[in-house]
C-alpha cells in the first residue's frame, strides 16, 4: 500500500509516498508541489539582475546562489575573452559570509530538525532548546551582515569584487563576532573546546563529553542509525573552495571531478505532480554535503565513522555537526589572512560587451551548487539552476534510485522519515 | 537651466517624505486610556498554557529589565508614539502571550521566515516572536503533517476573529493553482489563505512576495503569481513589504495591534506609516556626499572607498520607502547601503522589474505604480518615480560638470 507523509518544518514543503511491504518501506518516491518558475525570469533579462534575483530563490542559502551566480558571470567573462582576476581580500570575504551562511544552516538543523526529530523517534523526554539555534544563528547573520549589509537575501557580490570596503574595525567585528560564536557553540553545544573536539580520531572520543553533541550521539546509535539509512557510499564534491576538495568519492577511493559532468534529468513521482529534476554526475546518483566534503578531506574522524558506520545516518549527521567546528576554525584562520589594503574591486569589461556561456560553482551548506548562464551581450538567454537537494533528494525508479531513495529501502517508516531529514531537505531551492 | 537644477535639486535635498508624527496631546491623552484600558483588561486573561511567561523567559534569556525598558522606548518611537506610552508598550509586549498569530508560507524562499524567526531582528524581538507568539508555523511547528492541521484548525477555532494571520510569500494563480499546494491534501495557496483568513482579526502580509508577489511575480511571471492585496477582499490587510522584510516592523504591527487593538495607520499601498513613511534618502548616512555632489562612480574607486553616495551605481534611495536606513539589519549590524550597495528599492511594488538594476534609475524606464493618491508619503512616492529620475539624474550631470568628483587631486 502506498501511504503519503507530508514533510514540513522545512524550507517549504515536500512529500514522500512510501510502499510498505512487510512492515518496512520497499520503496518511496518524493515529490516537490511548489514552484515559481526563476529560471523562466531570469532569461532576457540583464546578466547584473540575477545577483539580485537568485539570492531570492532560497532564504537560508541565499548567499550561495549569490556566490554561484556571480561566478557564473565570472566564468563567462572568461569565455568571452576578458578574464576576471579576483586578489586575495576578495576571494577571502566572500568565503568568509559563505561559511558563516552554512554555519547558520548547520545550527539551525542540528536544534530545529536533528534534536527533535532524534527526541521523537527515541521517545526521549530532553529537553528540547530551539532558540539555541537562534542565538547562534544571529550570530552568523551578523558576522556576514558586516561585509554584506543583510542577511538573507544580500547581493554585495559583484563580478569583480565585493561592494564593501571594510576597515580595520570591520574587520575585528567580524573577529569578534566569530569568537563570540565559537564560545557560544563550544559552551552550549559541545562542552569542551573546539580545538579539542577538533583533535578527536575516533567516533569513541565522543564518549568523553556531555553536551548537546554528546546526547545526539547517543541517541542515534539507540536508534540504530549507525546501522541505517545506508546509501550508494558514493559522493561528489564540486565546489572549490579554502576548506573543500573538488572529488568524485567511490568508498574511501577518492578521483577528480568537474562540475561540467552534471545534467538534470526528468524525475519519478508517479503520485503526484512534482516540479523537481534529478541531478546526476556522469549519469549516476551520488550523495553531496558534509560528509562528502569531510571525506574528500580524509579528515581522521571521518575516515573513522566511515570505516565503522559506512554512510549510515550517523554518519550524515555526526560528520555535519563535525564540519561545523572545522568551518568556525577555517572562518576565523580566513579573516586573520584577510589584507584590507587591497582593492575591493577591479572594474571589468562592460557586461554588453560579453556573449559567452559560464557556469559557477559552489559548495552550498547542502552540497554543490551549479549554475549555468548563456549570455548574449550582457543579456541572459538562458540560466539553469541545480541545487544540492536534487543531487541527495531525487524521485527515481526502483531501479536505479536516488541516495535518499536507496536510504530509506528496508526501515520503517518511522525511522526512514528521520533518514530522509538527515540529507536536509531544502525545497524551495530544488523546485525554484 | 541652472535654475531648475537648483530647483530640483531643493526638492530632493529638503527632509520633506516625513509622516506628520505629531497629533496633538488632546489626541495622544484619549489613546493612552484607551490603551491602558485595554491593556488592563488584555492582564485578567491568562495566557494559552501552553505559553511561556514571557518576563521570566526574557528573564532567562539574560534580557535585564533595563534593556528590557530600553527596548520598549524604541519601539515606541518607531511606532510614533510618544515617550510616555512606554510602559504601556512595556506592558503590551508581555502580554503577547495573549495574542494569537498564525503564519502561514505560501510561494517563496523562506526569507521572511528565517529573518524573523530565527536569525534577524533585536534580540528582544526575536525572542517575543520565535517562541512566544507564533500560533502556527509550518517551518518552525514541532507537530507534523496531519497533527499540525488540526492544531491549525484547533487555533482558528479557539481565536475566532480574533488572531492575526501572517502570510509570507506570494500566490500563485496560474494552472488553476497548481504551482502551490499545501498539506495533507493538497490545497492550493489560493484555497489555503481564504479558508485559514476567513476567520482573522486583520491579514499582515509579510515580504515583498506576500504584499507585491515579489520575485515570483517579475516578468514573465512565469506562475501568474500576486500578492495577498490582490485577491483578499474584506478584510483588514497590512503590508509589510521589503526583502526580507524587517522584523522590527513585524514586532511594531503585532504590538500596536494588542496596545490599541487596530490596525496601525497606512499608505495608500496598505503599508504601516510608522515604517514605510521615511524614505531611506531621507535618512541616508551618504546623503551629505549627495548633496555634495560625490558619487561613486564605478565601485571600488575613490569615492566607493570614502563612502560617498551610491545613486550613479543604481541606488534607488530616492524612490524607496522603508526604514532601514533607521533601523538597519540582523540586529542593528549594518544595511545593504553601509556595504556600498546600493538600495535595490525591495519595498516598493515590482522593484524587480523596475529598480532591481545596478544602473541609475534615470536611465531605466519606470511607469508610476498604480494605487490610490494619497497626501505626504504616496503623493511624493508617486511624483518621485517619473519627476525624481529626471532630476536627480541631472544633479548627477551637473556634479560632474561642476568637476567634483572627476578632476580632484586626491
Ligand atoms: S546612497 Fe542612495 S539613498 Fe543614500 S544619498 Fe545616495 S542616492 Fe540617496
Ligand atoms: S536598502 Fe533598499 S533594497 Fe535594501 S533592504 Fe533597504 S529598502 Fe530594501
Amino acid at each position: 500500500m502506498i501511504t503519503k507523509k507530508l514533510i514540513d518544518k522545512i524550507e517549504g514543503e515536500a512529500c514522500v509516498y512510501f510502499d510498505i511491504k512487510d512492515r518496512v518501506v520497499d520503496f518511496a518516491t518524493i515529490a516537490f508541489p511548489n514552484f515559481r518558475g526563476i529560471q523562466e525570469i531570469l532569461k532576457g533579462k540583464n546578466a547584473l539582475d540575477a545577483l539580485v534575483i537568485t539570492p531570492r530563490v532560497c532564504g537560508i542559502c541565499g548567499h550561495a546562489h549569490l556566490m554561484a551566480t556571480v561566478r557564473a558571470i565570472e566564468d563567462a567573462y572568461k569565455n568571452g575573452g576578458y578574464e576576471i582576476v579576483l586578489n586575495q581580500k576578495i576571494q577571502k570575504i566572500r568565503e568568509f559570509t559563505l561559511i558563516m551562511e552554512t554555519i547558520q544552516n548547520h545550527l539551525k538543523w542540528i536544534y530545529l530538525t536533528i534534536m527533535p526529530e532524534l527526541a521523537q523517534l527515541n521517545k526521549s523526554t530532553k529537553i528540547l532548546t530551539p532558540l539555541k539555534s537562534a542565538f547562534g544563528s544571529s550570530i552568523a547573520a551578523r558576522a556576514i551582515a558586516t561585509f554584506a549589509g543583510q542577511w538573507p537575501h544580500s547581493s554585495y557580490m559583484l563580478p569583480g569584487g565585493i561592494t564593501c570596503d571594510p576597515t580595520n574595525i570591520d574587520a575585528l567585528k567580524a573577529k569578534s563576532y566569530v569568537d563570540e560564536l565559537t564560545s557560544f557553540f563550544e559552551k552550549e553545544s559541545l562542552g569542551i573546546g573546539i580545538e579539542e573536539f577538533l583533535a578527536f580520531e575516533s567516533c569513541k572520543d565522543f564518549k568523553n563529553m556531555d553536551s548537546d553533541i554528546s546526547f545526539i550521539e547517543e541517541e542515534l546509535i539507540k536508534a540504530g542509525m549507525n546501522k541505517k539509512g545506508f546509501s550508494h557510499d558514493r559522493f561528489i564534491v564540486l565546489g572549490n573552495h579554502s576548506y573543500t576538495n573538488p572529488s568524485k568519492i567511490n568508498q574511501t577511493r577518492i578521483y577528480c571531478a568537474d562540475a561540467m559532468c552534471v545534467e538534470d534529468i526528468d524525475s519519478y513521482s508517479p503520485n503526484e505532480k512534482t516540479y523537481a529534476k534529478n541531478a546526476v554526475y556522469s549519469g549516476s546518483y551520488y550523495e553531496a554535503g558534509s560528509l562528502a566534503r569531510q571525506m574528500s578531506l580524509n579528515v581522521p574522524i571521518v575516515k573513522n565513522m566511515h570505516r565503522r558506520y559506512k554512510d549510515s545516518a550517523y554518519s550524515r549527521v555526526m560528520a555535519r555537526i563535525f564540519e561545523l567546528a572545522y568551518l568556525l576554525k577555517e572562518s576565523n584562520s580566513i579573516l586573520d589572512d584577510i589584507d584590507i589594503s587591497e582593492a575591493s574591486f577591479n572594474a571589468p569589461q562592460h557586461i554588453n560587451a560579453i556573449t559567452a556561456t559560464g557556469i559557477g560553482v559552489v559548495e552550498a551548506p547542502r552540497g554543490p551548487l551549479v549554475h549555468k548562464v548563456s549570455l548574449e551581450k550582457g543579456v541572459i538567454k538562458e540560466y539553469k539552476i541545480i541545487t544540492p537537494t536534487q543531487f541527495n533528494i531525487g524521485s527515481s525508479t526502483k531501479s536505479d534510485p536516488t541516495p535518499a531513495q536507496k536510504s530509506m529501502i528496508g526501515v520503517s517508516k518511522e525511522d526512514a522519515l528521520f533518514i530522509f531529514r538527515t540529507f536536509d531537505v531544502c525545497s524551495v531551492c530544488t523546485t525554484h | 537651466m541652472a535654475d531648475r537644477i537648483e530647483g530640483v535639486k531643493k526638492l530632493f535635498t529638503s527632509k520633506s517624505a516625513r509622516v506628520e508624527t505629531n497629533m496633538g496631546d488632546a489626541h495622544y491623552e484619549k489613546l493612552f486610556q484607551s490603551c491602558q484600558a485595554r491593556i488592563e483588561e488584555l492582564k485578567t486573561q491568562t495566557p494559552r498554557e501552553n505559553r511561556l511567561d514571557i518576563d521570566s523567559f526574557l528573564d532567562d534569556q539574560g534580557v535585564n529589565r533595563r534593556d528590557f525598558m530600553k527596548w520598549a522606548s524604541a519601539v515606541t518611537g518607531m511606532l510614533m508614539l510618544p515617550s510616555s506610552f512606554t510602559p504601556l508598550v512595556a506592558d503590551a509586549a508581555l502580554l503577547m502571550n495573549r495574542a494569537p498569530v498564525i503564519w502561514l508560507e505560501l510561494s517563496d524562499c523562506a526569507g521572511n521566515t528565517e529573518a524573523i524567526l530565527r536569525s534577524d531582528g533585536p534580540k528582544i524581538d526575536e525572542i517575543l516572536l520565535d517562541i512566544i507568539s507564533l500560533e502556527f508555523n509550518e517551518t518552525i511547528m514541532a507537530a507534523s503533517g496531519h497533527q499540525a492541521e488540526k492544531q491549525l484548525e484547533d487555533a482558528i477555532h479557539t481565536f475566532k476573529g480574533k488572531y492575526l494571520l501572517f502570510v509570507e510569500g506570494a500566490i500563485p494563480m496560474g494552472l488553476d493553482g497548481q504551482y502551490g499546494t499545501i498539506g495533507a491534501h493538497a490545497e492550493t495557496f489560493y484555497d489555503h489563505l481564504m479558508r485559514i483568513s476567513k476567520d482573522a482579526a486583520a491579514v499582515v502580509a509579510v515580504g515583498s512576495c506576500a504584499t507585491f508577489g515579489g520575485v515570483p511575480a517579475a516578468s514573465p511571471n512565469p506562475t501568474q503569481a500576486v500578492g495577498v492585496m490582490d485577491v483578499l477582499k474584506g478584510k483588514p490587510l497590512i503590508n509589510i513589504p521589503a526583502c526580507p522584510a524587517n522584523p522590527a516592523n513585524m514586532v511594531g504591527v503585532i504590538i500596536h495591534y494588542i496596545l490599541t487593538g487596530q490596525v496601525p495607520e497606512l499608505d495608500s499601498l496598505l503599508r504601516p506609516k510608522f515604517a514605510f513613511g521615511y524614505r531611506i534618502h531621507d535618512n541616508c548616512e551618504r546623503r551629505a556626499h549627495f548633496d555634495a555632489g560625490e558619487f561613486v562612480e564605478e565601485w571600488g574607486d575613490h569615492g566607493a572607498k570614502h563612502n560617498h553616495c551610491l545613486y550613479k551605481v543604481g541606488c534607488k534611495g530616492p524612490m524607496t520607502f522603508n526604514n532601514c536606513s533607521i533601523i538597519r539589519y540582523n540586529e542593528g549590524v549594518n544595511w545593504p547601503i553601509g556595504v556600498g550597495r546600493g538600495c535595490i528599492g525591495c519595498s516598493e511594488p515590482d522593484f524587480w522589474d523596475k529598480y532591481a538594476h545596478e544602473r541609475p534609475i534615470s536611465s531605466v524606464n519606470i511607469k508610476a505604480p498604480t494605487g490610490g493618491v494619497e497626501k505626504t508619503v504616496d503623493e511624493f512616492g508617486l511624483g518621485l518615480l517619473t519627476a525624481a529620475s529626471i532630476g536627480i539624474g541631472i544633479h548627477a550631470v551637473a556634479s560632474v560638470i561642476a568637476g567634483k568628483t572627476e578632476n580632484k587631486e586626491y
